[in-house]
């Protein structure tokens, strides 16, 4: 543990970390927060003077992919942020202590930064049966949940199962797995869902709300609006092919090895709000759909009990620029089919729009 | 006697929670606590057999591609049909990157960090290993955490995401792997080889791997450097081959399957302390100390309804038996099983114990590096990946894997395109299972009873040693 008046700098030039690396790090996060050129300045300078924001990890019914993903964030600088920038004053996973003086530090950190801490949470408290699918430390987890929530500046409510509920919480959901928000009423609260969330989005806020101390912009669901504003499928490098109607049938087909759209596979980009085609995964290298499977919809409330992730949308008929208008046939097949097909539907004849513009004028 | 509890456990995945009685500083009964459940098997009940791949996964962060392993193999026993052979293969780098990772997670973050605490300062070695071991200060921790992360870009080109990925299908992978791809991922089997060979041994993976006896690992670590010998050499002035001794039964369910059978085979190492064939239909699994309601015996036919007032009962976790004994899985059992020289020696002179499950994680961690390699160069990029069916007939059916940690199977039966009923027994539900019928306890709570705590009581560092040699992950253990 460090203490309060310790600055992120003075925590990683100890550990032996060169003044380069943490400005690179510094215009990385800027940049990664679409914060722009300038507000790297702003970044070093408040981790270089600031007080380190102390941040306390809990982990409830879960299963620790949060965690996972984490630490395995792109970023050089971001082990450094695991093990020393947040210190994880208390986390369930990889500290130092065991047992009742683990508990120890929990109280006294919460103590000696009433009103300051973060509090991050990675998974929920299930309320049947009195908590007692969840029990930590001879306790219910969701007594240690409102007794840490209570003195915290805010709550980060990492990935789906603190977000939403998550797979846990799917129908019957046997320990009435809950969602923090539902228990923690009177602190802020940011969402990033996710199953896991993302390692960058995951660094990124944290930066953010250890260098400015204050939470960044959330939408009207919790999430903070810089990571969650766009569809997977805005950005997905397939949408050509799902604007063209060229969509993969089957796994490994012909289809599937020029690229082509999974959406008849199942793929849920079009109604998911994240951030997987743009920031990637596993150090930016790949994401969900370019493994050549489907988006399942990880970051969407509910996602566990819509219907089969598998769900063919058999009965759209073809649509793209190879077919009049006319014949783009629309279909529900629930919410999401009717949704994404009205979306495709104005896709194909925006563009069959524009392709008549241009041989007007080319004529 | 005196009753102590320890709990929450930091550094093992999960909660756990572990109550000993002590006599006269020696333990004498000890009960395993499994604290968490969420209800997967009930979850999955009456979903379309194929939405396993994306629930069961999600069973735990960390062997992920296990869990979605287990089902993909249970799905393609209710197909029918023969996975591609490209596609074992893609599936079985990634399942190596992922089993690999969790052995350097759980040697460098997990396990090594107890040695650097302050009642070891009287040891010549202390200061050395606070320095490269500290639980979050260490310098270790720098070098393995990005190796770790690098090894996992694997599960990027491979399975686009990880944890949870959704590219393990009963046919084999979903997305073919390209020539530059392939090279990417030898490029990263090369980094790992490497990471291995200068950090974690100090040799060539190949030398490592002749050693063939507790006699010449003995030499090969005098005077070498590198974090094994390191730990070998820790290991003997502790005398950690004597502490947390198991019965000898071990067991695997046989691993990384390719086209002309398993890298490990499957096997049963018994009572005769030889490796005999697995009698898979005399697993059972015993709920007399588990707070659910009785049910069938045999995985394929139970089903799982919490019962949380059940007196005498202590864990969320049930009591897996293979004829009726308590078996211990994990790494250690399948080098055992397999016959892996040195692990094989270690065991014929020590059984299992902690240091032999150490070692036994680091030589299969250099064994599975090398076949990697071997896996990568053999995808034939312009065959198929994948082989695809959508008939799923009524029936029971299972999916056998070795996870990192010991032996994971799924049972599943199918009803009308809809799944009837679901079982899982995890690797930790094997080694952390609580008491049976007949109050046999199970691997860990055998291995802890005789264990010296002295006067320390809840705080002895054995116990935690012990507990962490099993590298628990108490998140699959209940599910």
């Amino acid at each position: 543990m460090g203490t309060a008046t310790e600055t992120f700098y003075s925590v990683i030039r100890r550990q032996g970390i060169t003044r380069r690396s943490f400005h690179k790090f510094c215009s990385l996060t800027a940049t990664s927060l679409g914060l722009g050129p300038l507000a790297a300045g702003r970044i070093a300078n408040a981790l270089e003077t600031k007080p380190r924001v102390p941040v306390i990890w809990m982990h409830g019914l879960e299963c620790t992919c949060c965690s996972e993903s984490f630490i395995r964030s792109a970023h050089p600088l971001v082990k450094d942020a695991v093990l020393s920038m947040i210190s994880l004053d208390y986390d369930d996973t990889i500290m130092a202590a065991a047992g009742h003086q683990a508990e120890a530090i929990l109280d006294e950190t919460r103590a000696k930064h009433k009103g300051q801490y973060i509090l991050a949470v990675e998974g929920n408290p299930p309320l049947n049966e009195g908590g007692m699918f969840c029990i930590d430390g001879g306790k219910p987890f969701v007594e240690k949940l409102k007794l840490m929530a209570e003195d915290a500046m805010a709550i980060i409510a990492w990935g789906a199962c603190a977000s939403w509920g998550c797979v846990q919480a799917a129908k019957p959901n046997p320990t009435q797995a809950t969602p923090i928000d539902k228990v923690i009423t009177n602190k802020p609260i940011i969402k990033v869902p996710g199953c896991p969330p993302i390692a960058e989005v995951m660094t990124g806020v944290v930066t953010f709300i250890t260098t400015f101390g204050k939470l960044p912009e959330l939408d009207r669901q919790g999430r903070p609006k810089m990571f969650y504003s766009q569809r997977i499928h805005d950005k997905c490098y397939r949408r050509p092919h799902f604007d063209a109607g060229q969509f993969v049938e089957e796994w490994d087909d012909e289809a599937a090895r020029k690229g082509y759209c999974l959406y008849k596979m199942g793929c849920k980009g079009p109604t998911t709000y994240n951030a997987c085609s743009t920031v990637r995964w596993n150090g930016g290298v790949s994401f969900p759909i370019q493994s050549g499977h489907g988006c399942i919809g990880c970051s969407e409330d509910g996602f566990w009990d819509k219907g089969s992730f598998y769900d063919r949308l058999t009965t759209i008929k073809q649509f793209g620029i190879e077919k009049n208008a006319d014949q783009i046939g629309m279909a529900a097949a629930g919410a999401v089919g009717a949704a994404v097909a009205a979306h495709a539907a104005v896709t194909a004849v925006k563009r069959l729009a524009s392709k008549r513009e241009d041989v007007d004028h080319n004529s | 006697m005196t009753r102590i509890t320890i709990g929450p456990f930091n550094r093992v995945e999960g909660d756990l929670e572990v109550r000993l009685d002590v006599e006269s500083g020696r333990v004498m009964r000890a009960e395993v606590t499994a604290p968490l459940y969420r209800g997967f098997e009930q979850i999955l009940e009456g979903r379309p057999p194929l939405d396993a791949l994306a629930l069961a996964p999600r069973i735990c962060g960390i062997c992920s591609v296990s869990q979605s392993v287990a089902a993909a193999a249970a799905l393609r026993e209710a197909m029918a049909i023969e996975a591609a052979p490209n596609g074992l293969l893609a599936t079985n780098i990634a399942h190596a990157a992922e089993n690999a990772a969790d052995h350097l997670t759980h040697f460098y973050i997990f396990f090594m960090p107890d040695f650097a605490r302050e009642a070891y300062a009287s040891h010549g070695w202390h200061a050395a290993t606070r320095e490269r071991f500290a639980a979050t200060r260490g310098s270790a921790a720098r070098d393995a955490l990005p190796a770790r992360a690098r090894l996992l870009e694997t599960m990027g080109i491979i399975a686009g995401k990880w944890p949870h990925s959704l590219a393990f299908q009963p046919g084999g992978t979903t997305r073919a792997i390209d020539l530059g791809e392939r090279v990417r991922l030898l490029s990263i089997t090369t980094a790992f080889r490497s990471f291995l060979e200068r950090i974690v041994f100090a040799d060539s993976l190949e030398n490592v791997l002749t050693i063939a006896s507790a006699d010449e690992l003995d030499r090969w670590r005098d005077g070498r450097g590198g974090d094994f010998a390191h730990f070998l050499r820790l290991a003997d002035s502790l005398a950690l081959s004597a502490l947390g001794r198991g019965t000898g039964l071990m067991m695997s369910y046989g691993a990384y399957h390719g086209s002309d059978g398993e890298l490990f085979p499957r096997g049963l190492f018994g009572p005769r302390a030889a490796t005999e064939p697995l009698p898979l239909t005399q697993i059972t699994e015993d709920v007399s100390h588990a707070w659910m309601r009785e049910s069938s015996v045999d995985p394929a036919h139970s089903s799982t309804v919490p019962d949380p007032d059940k007196p005498a009962a202590y864990s969320w976790c049930k009591a897996p038996r293979l004829s009726g004994q308590s078996i211990e899985v994990g790494a250690i059992a399948r080098q055992t099983v397999a016959g892996q020289a040195l692990i094989a020696d270690l065991v014929s002179v020590s059984g299992t114990n902690v240091r032999n499950r150490v070692i036994a994680r680091l030589i299969e961690t250099a064994r599975i590096a090398l076949a990697m390699e071997q896996w990568t160069r053999a995808l034939r990029l312009s065959e198929p990946f994948c082989h695809n069916s959508r008939d799923i007939p009524n029936g029971s059916y299972v999916g056998l894997v070795e996870a990192a940690r010991g032996s994971l199977g799924h049972w599943m039966a199918v009803r009308d395109g809809r799944i009837e009923r679901y079982q899982i027994i995890a690797p930790t539900t094997w080694n952390f299972s609580p008491r049976d019928s007949f109050d046999v306890g199970g691997p860990l709570e055998q291995a802890l009873v005789g264990t010296d705590v002295g006067d320390a009581g809840a705080r002895a560092v054995a116990i935690q040693h012990i507990v962490r040699s099993f590298d628990p992950c108490m998140v699959c253990t209940a599910h």
